[in-house]
């Protein structure tokens, strides 16, 4: 009787994770740069068995019986997709207009110093440094990198910023000197194998050398000429792709497979009862 | 002892296991690609029961001539004989992956000796050997950059390879034919089973041929169609309603099994505690 109740209690926990994503895009709908995540179901282990060794029955499926243990979480992937641009008319607020590319983002990591992770996020500021500098930094406080991998440095009392529509910014001055910086910016190929890091930081992940892949296959610095194939706007930022409506829809149907399976492990306890009821 | 006490113990045990069954059916209701499991449930092969008895002949001596009279047969017991998947398509809902993928069945030949309607499978490399099969078509790419389902097994194209593709920037045809800047790179490979009853169904939605042979391919079979849908999966054909009035079918013959079970044991203890009173 137990088994009805491992697979119902299995089956649950899975769900709590799906609910915990779906929770997690609605959280983050009004995050610039998230991208909602979707996760599918899987079927858990089959067991085999052999309870008809005697039975000589003609029949189409192999022998013994086949029956599995519930179901678990087999794939969160991410939605890739482009979020609608939110304009906010602010000069340092840039957003892609193209899937796949990502701001260089100079994360301190510890006693390892410093580790390129990845984001769309593009809220950016100005901090004062040293001599009466500022650097490029996103709301967190880490350096924005130029396509050199280096922090951008400039000097204070900026006028205002421009960028061109393949990442240059352009720092402009009150006597009309203007500095450009070639923004550092990857393509991820293939943005599902990437380490999601934190917040909406993407990072190659550690161990992709174990995990026998390739970097040059997973993400391309973009450099020279092929910065033209950037899209990149200011003044706007770019909203989460989560759509609430689907999210809604997935939570509903989530919640009741919850309580699907509840009933199931009540029935079970019931049958169990009336086990322990035989006398 | 009683002959129907063991016969109710095993419908209890059959009802378990249906209950234990429909169980894992509604805990798949959400899985993509599920098809979800039957059972049938069988009598224990025929008892034939005979009355011994003996005839007297009036004669002289009063002779008497031992003889069997047949009652009649008798099943002592009820088991789960086999677990059938329904292989009846389910329905297709959209979601916002392009690794996604959903086979529609189209006419399916139906197999003229088991009267079973043929039903056809993506291709996957099986890391023990050989093919296995599904219908769940949630896939993606594996870091150099080939299509793999959930569990990283390879999905194979037509001619039996793997599936390299740069990014995810393809899209799959109706036929299968998968087109990057519109040009062909693979087409996936999409087999058929003219009788589905005869797999093996395993974990993570793998069916697999009892003798590890493959299927052949659905491409170019005679009387068979399908298509496919990028962006689409098919979602399982669990019927909630259905598995729920099952689940409660199944509830209520365990009690009933269990109530006959009291029954006999309100007999054995008359038999046991009053007959042989003084």
């Amino acid at each position: 009787m137990l088994r009805t109740m491992i697979t119902a209690t299995n089956t649950l926990g899975q769900l709590q994770s799906q609910i915990d994503t779906i929770s997690n895009n609605i959280a983050n709908s009004n995050t610039a740069g998230y991208k909602a995540k979707e996760g599918t179901f899987s079927e858990l282990l089959y067991q085999q068995f052999n309870n008809d060794q005697l039975d000589t029955t003609v029949r189409n499926s192999p022998v013994g019986i086949r029956y599995g243990v519930g179901a678990y979480l087999g794939q969160i992937q991410t939605n890739f997709a482009q979020g609608s641009l939110q304009s906010t008319d602010r000069d340092l607020d840039l957003a892609f207009t193209k899937e796949k590319q990502y701001f260089n983002i100079l994360m301190p990591d510890g006693e390892n110093g410093i580790r390129t992770v990845y984001s769309r996020q593009g809220d950016f500021y100005v901090t004062p440094v040293e001599n009466g500098q500022v650097m490029l930094v996103n709301s967190d406080g880490y350096a924005v990198a130029d396509s050199d991998g280096n922090a951008i440095y400039f000097p204070d009392n900026v006028s205002n910023f421009s960028v061109s529509n393949d990442g240059i910014l352009g720092v402009n001055y009150p006597d009309g000197d203007k500095l450009t910086f070639e923004l550092g910016i990857t393509e991820l190929k293939t943005p599902q194998v990437m380490e999601h890091v934190s917040d909406t930081y993407l990072g190659l992940p550690t161990n992709v050398n174990e995990l026998g892949y390739n970097e040059a296959d997973i993400l391309v610095d973009i450099q020279g000429a092929a910065r033209n194939e950037i899209g990149m706007t200011n003044k706007s930022l770019e909203i989460s792709n989560v759509d609430l409506s689907t999210e809604m829809s997935n939570l509903i149907n989530a919640q009741r497979n919850y309580q699907f399976n509840s009933r199931a492990i009540s029935i079970a306890d019931q049958m169990l009862g009336l086990i322990n009821g035989i006398r | 002892m009683f002959k129907g006490f063991y016969t109710v113990a095993t419908g209890m045990v059959s009802q378990q296991r249906k209950t234990e069954i429909i169980t894992n059916n509604m805990a798949n209701a959400n899985t993509p690609g599920f098809k979800s499991d039957q059972s049938t449930i069988r009598s224990f092969p025929d008892m034939l029961l005979s009355a011994k008895g003996k005839t007297n002949i009036p004669t002289e001596n009063k002779l008497s001539i031992p003889q069997i009279n047949q009652i009649g047969s008798i099943n002592t017991g009820v088991y789960l004989q086999e677990t059938l998947a329904n292989f009846t398509q389910g329905s297709i809902y959209g979601t916002s992956q392009k690794t996604d993928v959903a086979l529609i069945n189209g006419a399916m030949p139906t197999d003229e000796q088991s009267g079973q309607v043929g039903t056809i499978f993506f291709r996957l490399q099986h890391p023990n050997g050989g093919e296995a099969y599904t219908r769940n078509g949630n896939f993606t790419l594996d870091g150099e950059g080939y299509l793999v389902n959930g569990q990283g097994l390879y999905v194979l194209s037509a001619e039996g390879e793997r599936i390299h593709l740069q990014n995810d920037e393809f899209n799959f045809t109706q036929e299968g034919n998968i087109l990057v800047n519109d040009e062909l790179v693979a087409s996936l490979g999409v087999s058929f089973s003219a009788n589905p009853d005869t797999l093996v169904k395993q974990d993570n939605g793998l069916y697999r041929t009892i003798d590890g042979t493959n299927l052949p391919s659905a491409i170019g079979q005679e009387g068979v169609s399908f298509s496919m849908k990028q962006s689409y999966l098919e979602g399982s054909n669990v019927d909630s309603a259905q598995s729920m009035t099952d689940l409660l079918t199944a509830y209520r013959a365990f009690e009933a099994n269990q109530k006959v079970l009291q029954a006999y044991d309100k007999s054995m203890d008359k038999a046991v505690n009053e007959i042989g009173r003084v």
